[in-house]
């Protein structure tokens, strides 16, 4: 892992800036806020002087100082609720720009071809878009104001107290100024640490998702105690990295401590020395109630900075995040790409196809699948589509339905498939891919992605020609039982069928299946196609299968052999014994 | 809070790196309110004293230079003391939730989606660590600083003591509850929320060419951008009683300081208190305030952790429902696997197998056929002890399985399920999980058995070749075929084939038949598949219907 150059850190740091646009208004009374509580401390604090100073050396009554001591509670009380209204903006702003961010991302990784080999891995991006967006949190919600005060208040407070003694106002001018500086160079340490540290995170992030997925696997191989020693051993080393950092930021801190410790210890001695007369650098006498003034606000001083030491660490890791999630999924989009849904309308014309020249490739163009290939399907023909597992079949559909990259010609109903426009193109095709993905939600919520307004009974129906209904019915809640990530609870074979039955809401005029009856036995595989066929009369269908009893049953075969695409005589009408 | 205890064994092994950061914040907190006190008295006194340069200077300006670096080097102490016993917690807490759920799998709870699982190990743990240091810590720190200046107050000033003492212990006590009570459920649904957010997300992109496919892009958008606001809503809900309280808590240091400033004065009119001292108390009591302005941020952080332990403790104190018996039989050497009787059905759902009988033959191949959901899969499912039957007993050898060790009974059976995974690490990792201590030779033995080793070898690098998360870099056919090659690389002497060719073509198919004959000469092979079987490549064919053979 190399660390990040500086000119990423600054690119980092601007586009995170950037993002400011999104929080709004909130931001700006977050901000606010405590700039107003600030300029009311500088009063408070003068009249506390005044009450204390004016009781204890002049001997003031109470009745004299009571005006006082109200308009202090007033003051205290009237700073109490401006931090707690800019904590609040705070956190609307920041939540406004995380949501949008979370949105931004989300719609591009939608928007882009979803077998481009740039897609990320899901683990990752779930961690990017949930906690690395999340880590962005402390930036606008805390850094942000802490910052402005910090650059304001110490220079409007030494400002303030310059007139009133120079010596003071002098070492406050001074001091907090320097104090950033000190701490940007140790922040630079840090940043370069931080990174190094979000990119562990995110690693171990991964291992836990993957070890989690096949958690059983693991332990039917005995690996329990392996495993749980491992993620123990990963954690270490995360906690070994995560310390080299602190061990730095921590020192920026330390800096600020130094300097604010300094300045009431040396604001204290300063007045003390003037009182006893040991020291002369003032035109006039000093008051106790000035000398107490100036103790009162020499740590207010240094309070904003040291706000903005406690929340420096928040800059570092959003800037840490903002570089995982563009290393992750690429450069942050500045809009929402807006994304429709593709109006289904009731086409039932069967759409030829044609290839000519076509050419496949891997994702990352490293290999060829299939070179210059040629294939005419008429409209309504059904066909198989042959070859051995890992040949390519899946690829050649995905091409077709315009999931992937393709050199050469593929026409749809006569279109090439470049000229169709995205929402024509899946109202007019449809397929069922070989790993089908169970969304959170009821089994007729996942048969219904296929037509979000299609009614019960039209789920319904689908089921049952999708053989879902048999297994469906025989659960307490039916249709409506609830699936979890990834269909945990399923059988493979009902995977596919409720992945099947989302086909039977469309009404394409081709219809490309890819493995459909692989996890079936024959019997139920019959049902299921006898069902789909007569579904498919007037469509065109393309089924890629390695069985040769679903290839009978169509029209015509052809086969997948080295690179090419081959006619292949129809496979003789064998149907797969059960024993 | 219940839940939170679970984890005090865990908090305890930590327990001398808590204690010194505790401290050493502590001392931090003292020496600034002793810093500020001291510096309140010396030029309150200096400015009342009538010695001029005879005053005693000496011990003050000590006293203030060595308050200003022990508050420096402690605060640096504890961030750091802290942080470090923290993050050693947190590796505490994983390996103890890995060794929690281990005995657990397969878990029985549908909802329990993949993406919430992720959440919850690593959101859920990272709460819970730090609940110490952010949560706990600050809290006892302030209640121990604002004992110490009540009773300094006491001797003083005993009227502004009881005024400071009731206002600080409101503000560091009673705020504090009131806050966790209130925004319990407010923290829960975080939670929940960021565990939707997440699941979302797989869901987008693992389903990414079906929502593309069904032109429904539109409608995944919205559902996430919904999804985001719920959580955005839960998070502003939060923030909303963290404010709240954060001005409570500002309002009674408020109350706590114009009270003792009141009582103060009414002291110094009436010659009850010195004049230094009195300037000293104020600003110390001003100084304390900083304990307490790190209470709400606190309560917050705890409220997360404690929801965060009560998901942690759902999930790993869930009872164990298939346990070891408690003095185990030795493994017997005979492999004879012996069915009787035996019934079963998932948690009150319909029977999935009924009285089902059927003995296998060490080094016996036999292939259970049967329509889908015949419960084959359920049947090797008890064979490997995963769940127990209700009726009928399973012997291996002529032992009892529920007499057996779990770990016995996995190490003479190797599984190929029809979801087996492949892990985000080199091939070669992959294989040794089955077997850790195979030899080269014994890796491609087993990669040429599951007929995969041209490709591999055809790999740039090889045994090297990392494949992605779930295999993504190879085919669904090839995927598998790696998995077989791990069964098949494990020494277990019998075999659990769940669907082994589903993803192959016709002639690897027989292939992979012909080669099982072979490979798995001597071992028991029990093979569920839906294909047809080339002749003589199994010794038996039963089939299954309706959850028994028939």
């Amino acid at each position: 892992m190399t660390t990040k150059a500086p000119d990423q850190s600054r690119l980092d740091g601007k586009t995170l800036s950037g993002l400011r646009r999104f929080g709004g208004g909130w931001l700006y009374v977050a901000i606010g806020a405590p700039l107003l509580g600030g300029a009311l401390l500088v009063w408070q604090a003068w009249i506390l002087s005044s009450v204390v100073g004016d009781a204890i050396q002049d001997g003031a009554s109470l009745d004299v100082l009571a005006p006082g001591v109200i308009t202090i509670l007033a003051l205290l009380l009237v700073r109490a609720a401006l931090s707690a209204i800019g904590d609040r903006a705070g956190t609307a702003g920041s939540e406004a720009i995380k949501r949008t961010v979370r949105s931004l991302l989300f719609s591009n990784l939608l928007s882009r071809s979803p077998r481009a080999a740039d897609q990320p891995q899901s683990g990752a991006a779930a961690a990017a878009i949930i906690d690395q967006v999340e880590a962005l949190d402390g930036f606008f919600a805390k850094y942000l104001p802490a910052m402005i005060q910090a650059g304001l208040l110490p220079i409007a407070f030494g400002a303030i107290i310059l007139p009133l003694d120079w010596l003071a106002g002098l070492l406050f001018l001074i001091t907090a100024p320097l104090i950033p500086i000190f701490m940007a160079l140790v922040g630079w340490g840090a940043q370069i640490a931080t990174d190094r540290q979000a990119r562990a995170l995110s690693i171990l992030t991964g291992r836990f998702a993957d070890r989690l997925r096949g958690l059983l696997t693991l332990k039917l191989f005995g690996r329990d105690q392996a495993e749980t020693a491992g993620i123990v051993s990963a954690s270490d080393e995360l906690r070994k990295r995560t310390l080299k950092v602190l061990r730095i930021a921590f020192l920026s801190s330390a800096v600020l401590e130094f300097f604010a410790a300094l300045g009431v210890a040396g604001v204290a001695l300063y007045i003390g020395l003037t009182f006893i007369e040991f020291l002369h650098l003032r035109s006039s006498p000093m008051t106790l109630q000035l000398g107490l003034f100036l103790l009162l606000m020499a740590p207010e001083v240094y309070n904003p900075l040291r706000l903005l030491a406690a929340h420096y660490h928040d800059r570092a890791s959003a800037k840490a995040a903002i570089g995982e999630i563009e290393a992750q999924l690429g450069k942050l989009p500045t809009e929402i790409v807006p994304l429709a849904d593709a109006p289904h309308s009731h086409q039932t014309s069967a759409l030829g196809l044609t290839l000519a020249g076509l050419t496949l490739r891997t994702p990352d163009r490293a290999r060829v699948i299939l070179s210059d290939a040629k294939l005419t399907v008429a409209p309504g023909e059904h066909v198989a589509l042959l070859g051995p597992s890992g040949i390519g079949k899946s690829t050649l559909l995905e091409a077709i339905a315009r999931l992937r990259d393709y050199d050469g010609q593929i026409d749809i109903g006569q279109r090439p498939l470049t000229d169709w426009a995205e929402n024509d193109l899946r109202d007019g095709i449809t397929m069922l891919g070989q790993k089908p993905r169970i969304f959170a939600g009821s089994m007729a919520d996942n048969i219904a992605l296929a037509r979000p307004n299609a009614t019960a009974a039209e789920i319904r129906r689908a089921a049952e020609l999708a053989h879902v209904a048999a297994f469906a019915d025989a659960l307490p809640e039916g249709l409506d039982t609830l699936l979890g990530d990834g269909g945990l609870g399923l059988s493979g074979g009902q995977v596919q069928r409720i992945a099947l039955a989302r086909i039977y809401l469309r009404d394409a005029g081709l219809i490309l299946l890819d493995e459909p009856t692989a996890h079936l036995d024959a019997a139920l595989e019959a049902a299921v196609l006898d069902d789909l066929q007569r579904f498919a009369r007037g469509r065109t269908l393309i089924i890629a299968t390695h069985s040769e009893a679903v290839a009978s049953r169509m029209g015509k075969a052809w086969r997948i052999a080295g690179e090419s695409l081959l006619s292949t005589p129809m496979p003789a009408n064998a149907k797969r014994s059960i024993a | 809070m219940k839940a939170l205890l679970t984890f005090r064994k865990l908090f305890a092994q930590q327990a001398r790196g808590l204690a010194l950061a505790l401290l050493l914040s502590l001392i931090a907190v003292a020496s600034g309110v002793a810093l500020l006190g001291t510096s309140g008295w010396f030029i309150t006194a200096a400015a009342l004293t009538t010695a001029g340069l005879a005053f005693n200077l000496f011990v003050p300006s000590s006293m203030v230079r060595g308050f200003s670096f022990i508050r420096i080097l402690a605060r640096y102490g504890e961030r750091l003391s802290g942080h470090n016993a923290t993050l050693k917690l947190l590796s505490d807490i994983r390996g103890w939730l890995f060794a929690r759920l281990f005995p657990r799998l397969p878990l029985r709870d549908r909802s329990l989606r993949h993406g919430d699982l992720v959440s919850r190990l690593t959101a859920d743990v990272d709460a819970l660590d730090t609940a110490f240091l952010v949560a706990i810590g600050p809290i006892v720190a302030a209640v121990i600083i604002g004992l110490t200046l009540t009773t300094v107050l006491g001797f003083l000033l005993p009227l502004a003591a009881i005024v400071y003492g009731l206002s600080f212990a409101l503000a560091v006590i009673v705020v504090p509850v009131a806050l966790v009570i209130a925004s319990r459920t407010a923290g829960k649904l975080n939670v929940a929320r960021a565990a939707d957010a997440r699941a979302a997300v797989l869901d987008g992109i693992e389903g990414h060419a079906d929502l593309t496919i069904f032109g429904v892009l539109g409608t995944a958008q919205s559902g996430f951008t919904a999804t985001a606001q719920r959580l955005s809503d839960a998070k502003g809900q939060l923030s909303t009683l963290t404010a709240a309280a954060g001005f409570a808590v500002q309002a009674l240091a408020a109350i706590a300081l114009i009270g003792s400033l009141w009582l103060g004065l009414q002291a110094l009119s009436a010659d009850q208190i010195d004049g230094a001292v009195l300037a000293g108390l104020l600003l110390a009591i001003l100084g304390s305030f900083e304990a307490t302005s790190a209470i709400v941020r606190s309560v917050g952080k705890l409220t997360t952790a404690m929801a965060a332990a009560e998901r942690l403790t759902a999930i790993a104190e869930g009872p164990i429902l298939v346990s070891d018996p408690v003095s185990p039989a030795a493994l017997p050497a005979d492999t004879t696997i012996a069915v009787n009787g035996v019934s079963f059905a998932y948690d009150g759902g319909a029977p999935v197998l009924s009285e089902t009988s059927l003995t296998v033959a060490p080094g016996e191949h036999v292939a259970i056929v049967g329509p889908s959901g015949a419960g084959k899969s359920s049947l090797l499912s008890l064979l490997l002890r995963l769940a127990d039957p209700q009726a009928g007993q399973i012997t291996l050898g002529g032992t009892d399985l529920m007499a057996l060790n779990q770990a016995d009974v996995h190490r003479s059976m190797a599984l190929l399920s029809q979801d087996s995974p492949l892990f985000n690490d080199s091939i070669r990792a992959n294989l040794l999980i089955a077997n850790e201590n195979a030899d080269d030779d014994a890796l491609w033995d087993s990669l040429s058995s599951a007929g995969i080793a041209d490709f591999i070898r055809a790999l740039p690098n090889g045994l090297h070749t990392v494949v992605g998360e779930g295999g993504r870099t190879v085919s669904v056919g090839q995927a598998r075929r790696l998995c077989l090659a791990r069964a098949l690389l494990s020494d277990a002497p019998i075999l659990l084939l769940d669907e082994p060719t589903s993803a192959l073509d016709r002639v690897a198919e027989v292939g992979f038949f012909e080669t099982l004959r072979t490979a798995a000469r001597g071992r028991t092979v029990i093979v569920v598949t839906h294909a047809a079987i080339p002749d003589g490549s199994v010794d038996r064919v039963v089939t299954m219907g309706n959850g028994r053979l028939v």
